[in-house]
This record gives structure tokens, sequence and C-alpha cells, in this order.
């Protein structure tokens, strides 16, 4: 498939841990390295929107900065601009009108990077590292929404210090993911809520989690109106869960498939279970993409319930992925993500 | 539903398709399910399956003659609790068949529940050993089904948080204190989740809140509504289901206080028709009707009643009294469940039990004799001193409970209750 076929963006990082890489599963795909990628874990890649001319890339690491690259339709990566936070950047969006880029980091603020001028400002203020952010486009308001470790989910004006909006969550704020009208939010002890943004954020329902283990990454897809329908959850234990808001037939609808596993069909020998790192949805046509700590990343058929393609392994676990608006690009990142500790 | 003689000789040409229970067959046949299909949803949807493969068998049955086939299940459960360590959470298919057998939806529920128990328990074994075997991440909370809370014991922690410690600490130049701290919580969830594995009666009592609220909740999507009625089940469950003896013989004592109730009260045990009717062939089935009775919360009396009766008639089981006390302040129905766990217990030794239960009268203690048989035929246990605790090896407040008219919720004796204390 063609979609997949100029993947790029292979940025690497990692310094402390994985450091004798020497074999050359470095990049076995043979996908398009960015250049002077970060120098430490990668946490969030994101794409600029489509109102914007060009593929930019934007990627946070665990350095404590935000690298900005341009990725033209050779595959050749500029690097651009970075911005500086005072702790690890954890996740990064960006507004709707590609000017300005949001970044959330471990030193409990959320940052608005306006990319014309390169000035950053701070936007947002927690109680805790700043783990989830999102841009939000709504008819009658527009807000960056940020979800961090104090439990909560706060909406900011980006003109203001203070939240236009608060909401309370069960427990720490893992992962989130939005499309408007619809935000999802997973949370630690396995807690999962979705919002409905209409009008004004407000909590939509909380949902049984369909995984036993601990969420790790979430993702909206949509229907074939483009409407936001459902989400797949990504956990620790190396299996999605694909979930409808409104299925016709929630039994057969919604299902969970297993993957970065070790041997995914030999099951009399315990298997090596990696935790899915990120997902994401190609924006045309709706398969999704997950990458894993076992360093590989799967492309799948949600509907036809198949398996597309699995990459060759990596060295190093893959920490996140992104599409770029039109589905050319698959960008991942390559780098330890701390799923064996410090060592 | 009954062995399949042809099955236990190796040669019984339906296989999977044969109507007749397969013992230890269920890991083969239901593991092939997994893959792509959420847990709860096969149980559920297996479940009807079975259901209606099974009632298809037995539509023109009448109740009493379904009962009776309940004998065999204790015998099947025995062999089935046997090869528990080889069964994988996906056999609800081979469980089901046994789930839509009879009529009376008594006896189609308990079992049902108490399968769904054991699947649980067994989930978690499995998920534990997997867990550990697999180097995922230690760090996360862990629920054995899609729709149950958490197990406690384990906390959610994400590994960004984790390595934002480090980082803290290594400015802080105290990696050492982080290392410790790490190794310590490496060390609780090793220890954790060996608990979990070993699945000793300490550990299944604490998980007994975990699970029961699964429990209940599969309970009510079984439809059987009401609130109180399928934590009785889940109470009793993990002593009938444990693999451990005691529970086994938790689940023969209340058969004879049981069968004893009714006789003194018929009313009390009158919605299930099995109990004061047919006690020929339908004694197992009655049998397990009897406890469904006691379930019967509308008889709030019996309920207080069972309680009573069981210090005249050597009531015992734990499990069983944790029932009535619930139930005595629950709705109608669905105790009977939980008690329903017991028919295997009934169902299990063999046809001592029909002739014992019988005879719902006073001579239930005669029988008695058999039924303390009944454990013996099990294999369970083999003494009488199993069915009553000899007085001192009881405490304090079991004995002060013992003496009581009435059992307290909380403080229900886990043993038998001594001989003497029955007024028979």
């Amino acid at each position: 498939m063609s979609l997949f076929g100029t993947t790029s963006g292979f940025g690497t990082g990692g310094t402390s841990m994985f450091g004798s890489t020497t074999t050359d599963n470095h990049n076995p795909m043979k996908d398009i390295e960015v250049t002077s990628s970060p120098d430490d874990s990668i946490g969030c890649l994101s794409f600029s929107p489509p109102t914007l001319p060009g593929n930019f890339l934007i990627a946070g690491s665990w350095a404590n900065d935000v690298r900005c690259w341009e990725v033209q339709d050779s595959g050749q990566t500029i690097p651009k601009a970075q911005q500086m936070h005072t702790g690890p950047v954890l996740d990064v969006c960006w507004s709707d009108d590609g000017s300005k880029v949001f970044t959330a980091s471990c030193d409990k603020t959320a940052k608005m990077w306006d990319l014309n001028s390169n000035q950053a400002i701070q936007i947002a203020q927690h109680d805790a590292p700043v783990k989830t952010i999102h841009w939000i486009k709504a008819p009658n308001y527009s807000c960056v929404m940020t979800g961090s470790w104090d439990k909560t989910l706060k909406f900011w004006d980006t003109r203001s210090s203070n939240p236009m909006m608060v909401l309370q969550l069960p427990e720490r704020c893992y992962c989130a993911d939005v499309i408007y009208p619809m935000a999802v939010v997973a949370t630690a002890e396995r807690g999962l809520i979705v919002y409905q943004l209409e009008n004004q954020p407000s909590e939509f329902r909380r949902i049984e989690s369909p995984l036993k283990h601990q969420h790790r990454c979430v993702a909206i897809f949509r229907d074939k109106q483009n409407k936001p329908t459902g989400f797949a959850l990504g956990s620790i234990e190396g299996r999605v869960a694909i979930h409808y808001i409104n299925p016709p037939n929630p039994a057969k609808d919604n299902f969970t498939f297993k993957c970065h596993r070790s041997n995914g069909t030999n099951t009399s020998a315990p298997q090596d279970i990696y935790a899915v790192n990120g997902i994401a949805f190609h924006p045309v046509h709706g398969t999704l993409a997950t990458v894993g700590s076992d360093g590989r990343f799967s492309f799948w058929d949600k509907d036809a319930r198949t398996k597309l393609k699995t990459s060759e392994q990596l060295d190093q676990p893959i920490s996140a992925c992104c599409f770029n608006h039109n589905g050319n690009i698959f960008a991942y990142a390559s780098s330890y993500d701390w799923s064996k500790g410090q060592e | 539903m009954t062995i399949c003689q042809f099955f236990l000789q190796g040669r019984c040409r339906f296989g999977d398709r044969c109507w007749n229970e397969h013992p230890g067959a269920r890991g083969a046949s239901g593991g092939r399910q997994q893959p792509q299909q959420q847990s709860s949803v096969m149980i559920l949807g297996s479940s009807r399956r079975g259901w209606n493969a099974s009632n298809q068998r037995y539509s023109g049955v009448i109740q009493p003659s379904s009962f009776s086939k309940s004998t065999p299940w204790g015998g099947s459960k025995d062999q089935e609790k046997s090869s528990l360590g080889s069964f994988e959470p996906g056999t609800s298919a081979g469980r089901d068949r046994e789930f839509g057998l009879s009529q009376n939806p008594f006896a189609l529920l308990s079992p049902d529940e108490q399968k769904e128990e054991k699947k649980l328990l067994e989930g978690i074994v499995k998920d534990m050993e997997v867990w550990e075997s697999s180097g995922q991440w230690m760090f996360s909370v862990y629920s054995p089904m899609k729709k149950e809370p958490n197990i406690s014991g384990f906390t959610d922690i994400s590994p960004e948080e984790l390595r934002l410690q480090y980082h803290n600490f290594l400015t802080s130049n105290n990696l050492q204190s982080y290392l410790n701290s790490i190794q310590q919580l490496i060390n609780q969830w090793r220890k954790r989740v060996n608990e979990l594995k070993t699945l000793n009666t300490a550990t299944k009592v604490t998980l007994l809140p975990d699970v029961k609220a699964g429990v209940s909740q599969a309970a009510r999507v079984f439809g059987f509504g009401s609130g109180q009625g399928p934590t009785f089940g889940s109470a009793g469950f993990p002593l009938n289901n444990s693999s451990s003896d005691t529970a086994r013989n938790f689940s023969f004592k209340p058969s004879s206080g049981f069968v004893t109730a009714p006789s003194e009260n018929q009313s009390v045990f009158g919605s299930p028709p099995a109990f004061g009717a047919t006690p020929s062939a339908s004694s197992a089935a009655t049998t397990s009707a009897s406890p469904f009775g006691f379930g019967k919360p509308k008889i709030t009396s019996a309920a207080s009643f069972s309680f009573k009766s069981p210090t005249a008639s050597g009531f015992g089981p734990p499990g069983f009294s944790a029932f009535p006390a619930s139930l005595a302040a629950g709705p109608v129905g669905a105790p009977g469940f939980g008690s329903g766990s017991f028919v295997a217990g009934f169902g299990g030794p063999g046809s001592h039990s029909n002739t014992a239960f019988s005879k719902p009268s006073h001579n239930v203690f005669g029988n008695n004799n058999t039924a303390t048989s009944l454990p013996v035929s099990n294999g369970c246990i083999t003494t009488d001193n199993v069915l009553f605790t000899p007085k001192d090896q009881l405490t304090v407040e079991e004995l002060e409970q013992f003496q009581s008219r009435k059992f307290t919720l909380g403080k229900i004796p886990l043993k038998p209750p001594p001989v003497e204390l029955l007024n028979i």
C-alpha cells in the first residue's frame, strides 16, 4: 500500500540505557532517519495539521526539549527550531491553524510555542506533571485541554492564566485523545471516561475498561462519515481494545486483540508481552498503527480484524508514532521507554 | 449432565458434539476460542449456546428428572477440579454444557455462577503466570475480567512516572534510595502475584469482595436480578469451588442441614417445588432446590429459620450460613443461585445423596450417616469429624455464634458446628 510507503522520521534517542546497540537493527526497515534527533527518549510525536503547507514534525523528549523539523516530500528532514522546558516533555500538539504548538511537560506546566515568533509562553499550570495536551476547536469556543497526574483535566483559554474549566478525574490521567466533539481520557486504575465537547466539555460516559491491565495509550477513530465513533485503547499487556461508543451490537462490535508479543501463534511457550506505547489512526483509510516496547510497529485493519504488516524488530522500543495529515508519512520514534526500569 | 461413558474409555464417537459431559476435555475445545474476542463476551455468548444445546436435549424433561441429572455434576466437578490447573480461562464452552441442563431456574443459575467464579479464579491464576513469565510491566492494576473491579494489592505506576522519579532522584544524588524503593515495589508485586497464583483459601477470602462484585455483575447479566443473591453465591463460591477439600466439605454439610429444614417448614421452601415434592428421582434436584429455597429471601422468616435450624440440624457450612444471613435481608431468587453452587456438592455424592435427601424428615440425621459418607465417596473427607467440628477446635467467638439463636453477619463461623451443639 503506497500510503505506508514513505515512512520517515526515525528519531533515535535513549542515551542512558540501551548503550550497546552495535547491531545494525538500528534501522532495520531502512526508513529515513531524522537528522539531529533529540538526545534522550522521545515521548511524543506530532505532525502539523493540513492547514499548514508542507509537513512539520514536532517531537518532545526527555531531554526537556521540543524540536521541530520540516519533512519534505523527498523525505529530507530539516531541523527547524527548538524550545526548552524545565522538565521532560510528555506531550505535544498543534493548534488547528498550524501556527502554534502546545507542549506539556513534567515541570507541571504547558507552554504555547508560537512558531512564527519562536516564542513560548506558559499557558497552563497543574499540581503534577502534565501528561496530555490537546487542542480543541469547537464552533463556539477553542481551548487547550490538559490532563495531568494530579487527577484533573483542565481546559485553558490561552490568553488567561486561569483554566476555563476543571474536571476531576478518578485517577491520574495516563493518556487522552480528542477529535471534536469527542474526547477520551484513560486514567490509572483502569479508568476510562468519554467526554462530549459540544457547547462545553462535559463528561459523557464512564466506560468499564475492556482491558485487564494498565492503560497506556488511546486513539479515537472515525466512522465513514468522518465522525468520531470509537477509540482504540492500548495497555501494557500487549493488547489493544477497539471500543465503539454506541455500537449496534456491543458484544460483537467491540473486541480486543493481542499484539506486540513475542510469539504470536505458539501459545504453549511463555510469551514475552510488551506494552503498546502508541496508537495512531490513518486519517484517510482508518487503519491503525500500533507501536510497542518490543521495538516493532504494526498496521492493522480494525474492520477486517486483520493485521496488515509488522515491521522488523528494532533494537529499541518504539515510544511514539504519528501519521501526517494525509497519511503519506508515518513517523515513529525509537527510544527507550523505561519498560524495564532503569536498567 | 451425564458423564459420557465412551469418552471415559476414550472412544466417544461424537467428540465435541456429544451431549454428555466429557470431563477434562473442555480445556482443549475452549482454548481455541480465545483470539480476538472479549473473554467476557465469550462467556455470555457461549453460555447461551450451552443453554440452547442442552435445552434441546432436555426440553421435554420434567423438573424432577432433570434434577436427577445433576448428580453427575458433582462427580464431574471433581474431575474438573482435578484438572483445574490445565483449564484455560476460555473454557466457557465446556462448562456451558452443564448450564442449560435443567428447567428449574435455580439449578440453572447456581451452577452458572459457580462456573463463573471458578472461571474467574482460573483466569486469575493463568494471568498471574503469564504476567510473571512474560516480562510485561509489573506496576499495573489488574482485574480478572473485563467488567470487574481491580484486584487489590496492585498499584498502577506508569513508566513515565517511574522515570520521572528516577530523574528527580538523579538530580538529588539520591539514586540509591530510588533503587531501594523500586526494589521494594517489585518485591511487593512479586509477593502479590505469587499469592494470587497459589490461590489458597486465605487469598480467596480477600479476593472475595473483588470477585464478588464481578460475580454479582455476571449474575445480573444472567438475569438473576436480585442484588443480593449473587453475592450469596459468590460468598459460597470460593469456599465451595476452591480446590481445597474444606470447601468440599462445606458443600456437603449444608445438604444435611437443609434437608431437615424442609421437613420442618415446608412452606418456607414452598417455592422450590422440588423441595417438598418429588423426593424420589428428583432427590438430588430437590436438595439442590432446597438450598435455593433457603435462598428465597421472600421467606425472610425462613431465612432466619434456616439459621436457627442449623443449630438444630447440623447446619455447618459457613457458605450456607452466609447465604441465609444475606437472604434474610435480600430479595428473592438470586440467593438460590448461591446455594446452587452446592448442588455440585449434592450431586457429587452420587446416589447416596438421592436417598438421603429424598426423605425430608427428621430422619435426615439418620441420613446424615450417608451424608457423611458422601464426602468419602467424593474422596474429599474420610472422617466424620469433618462434618462437625470438635468443640475444642472452635474459637470462643465461633462457639458463641453456634450457641446463639441466629448467626450475626460478619461473625459466621467458617467451621461446621460441633456435634454437641446440635439439637436433633
